[in-house]
């Protein structure tokens, strides 16, 4: 039975160490805030995103229409928001440094389409 | 106004010299800067309608094309050629070829942006968003089709933007309407002169403050006020206000509307005196027209493998004679009711098969047929 247990030990180890590494971002940083934006024809609610300078943040975009995109200007973010009832997607943003970041709607969605913009609002 | 034109040349100007560094502040290191793009949708409406009494009517309703470019993340370009009714021939009154949108977008701030070109007026829920699966019912609400003129766009500048969580504003210049096509039953819809050569003799002011800060929620106010008498000065003049309020509410499978818009036609009287002196016949324009809708909908059905299936009632009451000026009598047959029931399938949620029943009523002892719709829209 000792080999079994110490598999089981193992096991519980291996589990707690991997739910650690998931909860635990890159460099031994703390686990992302998550912000749910949903996303219409024409906005992001909520518009206006407040975090802090070096905390990721992820961000799980759902839409209530059509698809949307999601981009963060000047940086790398850009996603494909899926359509209403296919599923969310997620960005994950760590702001190096305090300042406003601008996210937009990347996929033309409408008549209103360049009104689906809004902030990160990064402080020290 | 032509102070007020200076001013928006200038802050256009400099809006192009100072658009590539305002804004934000970068983060570091940058990525390199998306290269320029052009994009390519549309939207499609296509519509059978049934009056009591009367033949069907098949019509492709508008077939629209949507074209955007982004020259930088500052500076955009939004196009937008519609094509109502299918066909479009010589002076015979068939569809139309318009051009509703064709604007540059100044991007600076989220709290501060230019646009200038061919602009939708920022008045109620419809104008400004319109596609077809984005509403109940085969036709737009009648309060959007004879009060608020939709889609109503027109030659124009101004700006718009963002603050706080969820505050939105607009505020345009734009070309003014011509009351000398004003109607009693279409009220000031015929007076939309769609940025063809228009007169700009004394602009329009039209703004809009939205509050989107709640999911689901949307709650507008808007207004247009303008001098609209240009071909009757220096005789007279026809100052023309809108004013407007509108509420949405969407939350899983329930969407709430609302609605309600007034417009005032000042020297209404003169206008019809006019009319009847140039044709023989007083267009009977009111001095005050108003109109509100409620509309109710639940989508019973949803994530089956056939869409997404929706139900809903709207009750309008729209009188374009609602206010006459001094010894006119209203046409009652302009003052009118609609419940419109059906429902919406979405087999895609960019694909809406409709259906709605449209019962009419006016005040008059005349009854208006009762109306069978069906249509199909779709977006890409």
């Amino acid at each position: 039975m000792r080999p079994f247990f110490l598999l089981v030990i193992a096991g519980w180890v291996a589990v707690a160490l991997a739910s650690q590494l998931s909860a635990t971002a890159p460099g031994g940083q703390t686990s992302a805030r998550v912000v749910n934006v949903s996303a219409e024809r024409f906005s992001f609610t909520p518009s206006e995103i407040r975090t802090k300078a070096g905390e990721p943040i992820e961000i799980r975009l759902r839409s209530e229409d059509t698809d949307h995109g999601f981009r963060i200007l000047d940086t790398d973010v850009d996603v494909r928001i899926p359509k209403r009832g296919k599923g969310t997607v997620t960005a994950t943003f760590r702001p190096a440094r305090e300042g406003r970041y601008t996210f937009e709607c990347s996929h033309v969605c409408g008549a209103g389409h360049g009104f689906m913009r809004g902030t990160i609002v990064v402080t020290k | 106004m032509a102070p007020v034109f200076t001013g928006i040349s200038v802050a256009l100007l400099l809006t192009c010299v100072t658009a590539g560094a305002a804004g934000q502040t970068p983060p570091s290191p940058q990525p390199a800067a998306p290269s320029p793009s052009t994009g390519l949708s549309g939207y499609m409406d296509f519509h059978f309608n049934k009056p009591q009494f009367a033949d069907g009517v098949l019509d492709f309703h508008r077939f629209v094309l949507l074209v955007t470019h982004r020259f930088s993340d500052r500076l955009r370009f939004v196009g937008e050629l519609e094509l109502e009714h299918a066909f479009v021939e010589g002076l015979e009154k068939a569809g139309e070829l318009e051009l509703e949108q064709a604007y540059l977008d100044f991007l600076v701030t989220r709290a501060f942006n230019i646009r200038a070109g061919m602009i939708l007026a920022p008045v109620g829920i419809i104008n400004e968003r319109h596609e077809p699966p984005v509403f109940y019912g085969v036709e737009r609400p009648l309060v959007d089709t004879v009060i608020i003129p939709t889609t109503w766009f027109d030659a124009g500048a101004g700006v718009h933007g963002e603050v706080g969580r969820g505050l939105r504003y607009r505020a345009y210049l734009m070309a003014p309407l011509n009351a000398a096509e004003f109607s009693a039953e279409e009220g000031i819809r015929g007076g939309r002169q769609k940025g063809s050569e228009a007169n700009a003799g004394r602009v329009a002011v039209t703004g809009r403050v939205e509050y989107v800060g709640t999911p689901g929620l949307t709650a507008g106010l808007s207004f247009w006020s303008g001098r609209s008498g240009f071909e009757f000065r220096p005789a007279f003049d026809v100052p023309v206000r809108l004013i407007e309020t509108d509420m949405r509410y969407a939350r899983d499978r329930l969407e709430l509307r609302g609605q309600f818009a007034q417009v005032t036609i000042d020297n209404a009287d003169r206008l019809n005196d006019l009319g009847l002196l140039r044709t023989g016949v007083s267009p009977n324009v009111a001095r005050v027209l108003r109109g509100f809708y409620l509309e109710g909908g639940y989508r019973i059905l949803t994530g089956s493998r056939v869409g997404e299936l929706g139900v809903f009632t709207r009750y309008e009451n729209v009188d374009t004679q609602f206010r006459m000026p001094a010894g006119h009598v209203p046409l009652k047959k302009f003052d009118r009711d609609a419940w419109v029931m059906g429902f919406t399938l979405w087999p895609d949620p960019d694909v809406a098969i409709k259906f709605d029943y449209t019962i009419l009523r006016n005040r008059s002892p005349f009854t208006a047929p009762n109306v069978l719709n069906a249509g199909l829209g779709w977006w890409f």
